[in-house]
């Protein structure tokens, strides 16, 4: 049976690791070769690298860091930060990275998602969608949460999944950093309208959450205050998890 | 010395880190004279069995690794690397393998998403200096939509369940395959990389 | 309020890495019953001789034993001297918080024992940015310690090349990160440094938290806090291990030993009920209290509930007498006073910090707390002196 999995999510701003609140207000949490060691030592089941800077792809910066945490991190890499053409796939690939994170340049150009799709393969394709509620409703935003997009946010899923992509990462930008629970009608909202998995993201403040979230039909539950902001790793989390009954994974081998 | 053969599919760069990280002498092979000197051979891969095949033949790689297994060195398969090890694949059309292990690698047709991708567990169904005691029911990374049908049961190590059973592990003699990819399972996985290199290739 | 307890042990399910079985048993019982049983002890210490002898008399020293003068660092002192007649360099991380008793305990065993030791402070003015920042990020005012202890006696095993370092009690005694299931030898490397010893922050994020603008620090001060290159370590042929995966741990035991064979001296804890502390853990370190306190305000349980539970385990006490006990947990010691000075913190901050890390489904009630007693040494502890202008 496959596995529920828990995704911490690693942003990048001029080189070292921050942590914001509704996407704003960014504290520093770290050196991401460090981070991603430890991270690794936990046995983590999958790494998310978002660079927020996103100009500094054109300085490789993010490449250069997957090389080097490739050499220490043996666990799926998802990586993100404006990627935006199949040569920035490819070169984010051949560095080491799993899967590749698309937010903005995916909203207009369904074209590169099927491209990217076709080359890699769509488990390389992550999609991200940052959310604002208003009036009731939910409006995607693009560029770390600064342009409000026109786009109806369930035609853009549906879209997104004709062409090629692989996963969702819903991304709620209320809910950000302030640790009270993830966005779960986003969620539902987002698992009902999609078939394939669904990360959800924005908001895990404590363990209880993450159940909630793999509880309400996320996949994998991606958080980054958690593991940043309180006394919380990857391992009790899972440990906590398991026992409340959802499946994680297994490290330890049961005598043959 | 462990070879890991570089054939153009996927990103190998992974497979060589890890046994950097574990500090076992890795190469990687990129001309079919360097395998001769080899203790023992791994065949990643990612992506489509006719085209591996395609490149395999291109590079002349087949004939070199064939002797290596005719001299009783220990060989690892990787993924699409397990897949190559069958009589014949049928993606893209059908296509012959290095018929090592006998088998077809058959598309995956089932209700649940495919590809399979995930941390899934294996089923140990017998002992094996490679595997040993601490793998039976722990999860491992996998990515792939087609699966190696088995013909002899004897082959098949560990098996996974994702819908339908099918083999996670086979072996015979000195040949061992893996579906999943261990240098993408953290510690379990790395350990049955450092296990493979300390292999002579005897069961 | 009421948590769900293992059914053997008194460990709640907010305690860290715990899970239980379709009986109700915790891992770390199971583990502790493996060893019991089904470990080849013999084995194992076949094994500590030949790793002993490869390294006697190679080096200028045999090994490295990291040392405070608590239960364990004195019984594994005691016992690599007397046992094996080995040449030890004895090194001592001080956190800045050591007591009267145990400062007595370390001159009456280094100076019966015989030995050269190296004693190492940190920076005070460091150590308090330190405690406040990683109070604010985890809860845990320890990370200096955690990582000096850790780190720092194997930046002096590279520099005196003494490859050969015995820490003491095995991680499986109190938790499921390392187990004693899979036969597994607990070395002191980094993965267990990243796992579970430095919060899951090293000496380079640690700097790039605390450096600012009006405030800089030199990333010089982080270096006693750093684990080192795992490449270097390799080259240097380092070999941290703990004494307790070769020799089965008894606490209990131990202690009886140090007392009886070097006058050793227990101490009272700031909120442990007295007679309770069976092994005498933890009285090397003023602070044992607030930081015990502010687990108790997360988890809701404290050093009691481990200690009774450990008891159970051992066969000391039925799990009767231990819920007697355990239901005197939880009160609030004076030196709280103390942490929230070096911090320079105030109450209200403390708190609404505490709140918000409760691991659920615990929550703290603040308001009905009961203080807990002074211990006798209370006045001897430091306090910061007001600033100069």
């Amino acid at each position: 049976m496959l596995k529920k999995r828990i995704i911490p999510v690693l942003l990048l701003k001029n080189g070292r690791m921050v942590k914001g609140k509704q996407f704003s207000n960014f504290r520093d949490t770290g050196d991401p070769v460090s981070q991603a060691k430890i991270y690794n030592a936990h046995n983590t089941d999958e790494l998310v690298f978002l660079d927020i800077d996103a100009t500094t792809l054109k300085t490789n910066t993010l490449v250069d860091l997957i090389k080097r945490v490739s050499k220490e991190c043996f666990m799926p890499l998802s990586v993100g930060g404006g990627i935006s053409t199949i040569e920035d796939v490819r070169n984010m690939i051949s560095a080491g990275a799993d899967k590749v994170i698309i937010n903005s340049a995916a909203i207009h150009n369904a074209k590169l998602i099927h491209d990217a799709s076709n080359s890699f393969g769509k488990q390389a394709i992550i999609i991200s969608i940052d959310l604002k509620k208003e009036n009731n409703e939910y409006v995607v935003y693009s560029h770390s949460g600064k342009k409000r997009e026109d786009i109806d946010f369930l035609e853009y899923l549906k879209m997104m999944e004709e062409a090629g992509a692989g996963e969702f990462l819903i991304n709620s930008i209320d809910n950000d950093g302030m640790m009270n629970g993830y966005d779960l009608e986003l969620l539902r909202l987002a698992e009902s309208n999609s078939s394939i998995p669904i990360i959800i993201c924005g908001g895990a403040g404590h363990f209880e959450h993450l159940y909630e979230g793999l509880n309400a039909g996320a996949h994998a539950v991606a958080c980054a205050s958690l593991f940043h902001f309180g006394d919380n790793n990857p391992t009790r989390a899972r440990s906590f998890l398991l026992n409340k009954g959802i499946p994680m994974k297994n490290l330890k081998g049961i005598i043959f | 010395m462990i070879g890991i053969v570089d054939y153009g599919m996927g990103n190998i760069s992974s497979v060589y880190n890890s046994l950097d990280y574990l500090g076992c002498e890795a190469t990687i092979i990129n001309s079919p004279e360097e395998i001769e000197g080899l203790t023992h051979l791994i065949i990643p891969g990612v992506g489509s069995f006719r085209q591996a095949m395609q490149n395999l033949e291109d590079k002349k790689f087949i004939t070199p690794i064939l002797n290596h297994v005719k001299n009783k060195k220990p060989l690892l398969g990787i993924c699409l690397g397990m897949q190559l090890l069958a009589t014949k694949g049928y993606e893209h059309g059908e296509t012959n393998g290095l018929g090592l292990i006998e088998g077809e690698i058959i598309p995956f047709e089932i209700k649940l998403h495919v590809p399979h991708v995930g941390w899934n567990n294996i089923n140990t169904l017998k002992k094996h200096p490679v595997v040993g005691n601490n793998v039976n029911q722990v999860d491992f990374y996998f990515v792939h939509s087609y699966y190696f049908n088995v013909k002899n049961r004897e082959d098949i190590l560990t098996m996974t369940e994702y819908e339908i059973s099918f083999p996670s592990i086979v072996a015979k003699d000195n040949i061992i395959g893996i579906q999943f990819h261990p240098e993408k399972s953290q510690e379990p996985g790395l350990n049955l990389l450092e296990a493979f290199c300390e292999w002579d290739g005897k069961c | 309020m009421t948590l769900r307890r293992c059914t053997k042990c008194m460990l709640p399910e907010t305690y860290e890495t715990i899970e239980f079985d379709d009986n109700g048993v915790c891992n770390i019982c199971r583990s502790a019953e493996y060893k019991q049983g089904k470990i080849d002890w013999n084995k194992r210490k076949l094994l500590l001789d030949d790793i002993i002898e490869k390294h006697r008399g190679h080096y200028d020293y045999d090994c490295i034993v990291p040392f405070s003068g608590g239960k364990d660092s004195t019984f594994q002192l005691l016992y690599l001297i007397k046992e094996y007649g080995l040449k030890v360099l004895v090194v001592r991380f001080n956190h800045g918080f050591m007591r009267p008793t145990i400062e007595e305990n370390v001159q009456n065993t280094l100076k019966q024992l015989g030995a050269d030791i190296i004693e190492f402070t940190p920076n005070w003015k460091i150590v308090k940015k330190l405690m406040k920042e990683s109070f604010i990020r985890k809860t845990d005012f320890c990370w200096h310690c955690h990582t000096g202890i850790y780190s720092y006696p194997i930046r002096i095993a590279m520099k005196f090349n003494v490859p050969l370092i015995f820490y003491g009690e095995p991680l499986a005694e109190f938790s499921a990160y390392y187990d004693y299931l899979n036969d597994e030898i607990d070395y002191e490397d980094e993965k267990k440094f990243n796992l579970v010893r430095n919060l899951g922050i090293s000496a380079d994020d640690m700097h790039g938290m605390i450096n600012s603008e009006d405030d800089p620090v030199d990333k010089r001060d982080l270096l006693p806090y750093t684990y080192p290159d795992r490449r270097e370590i390799k080259k240097a042929n380092i070999m941290a291990l703990t004494l307790g995966s070769f020799i089965p741990w008894d606490h209990v035991a131990q202690t009886e030993l140090i007392k009886k064979e070097l006058g050793w001296k227990c101490d009272d804890l700031e909120g442990v009920p007295a007679g309770c502390n069976s092994s005498c853990e933890k009285i090397e370190c003023y602070m044992q209290g607030p930081r015990d306190y502010i687990k108790f305000t997360k988890r809701g349980y404290s050093r009691v509930s481990q200690i009774t539970s450990f008891d159970i385990r051992t066969g000391r006490m039925s799990r009767a007498e231990a819920e007697k006990i355990v239901a005197l947990e939880g009160r609030r010691p004076e030196s709280v006073k103390l942490l929230l000075e070096y911090m320079d913190m105030g109450e209200e901050e403390f708190e609404t910090i505490l709140k918000k890390h409760a691991i659920p489904p615990y929550v703290h009630d603040f308001a009905a707390e009961k203080m807990a007693e002074k211990t006798w040494d209370f006045n001897y502890w430091y306090r910061e002196k007001k600033q100069l202008s």
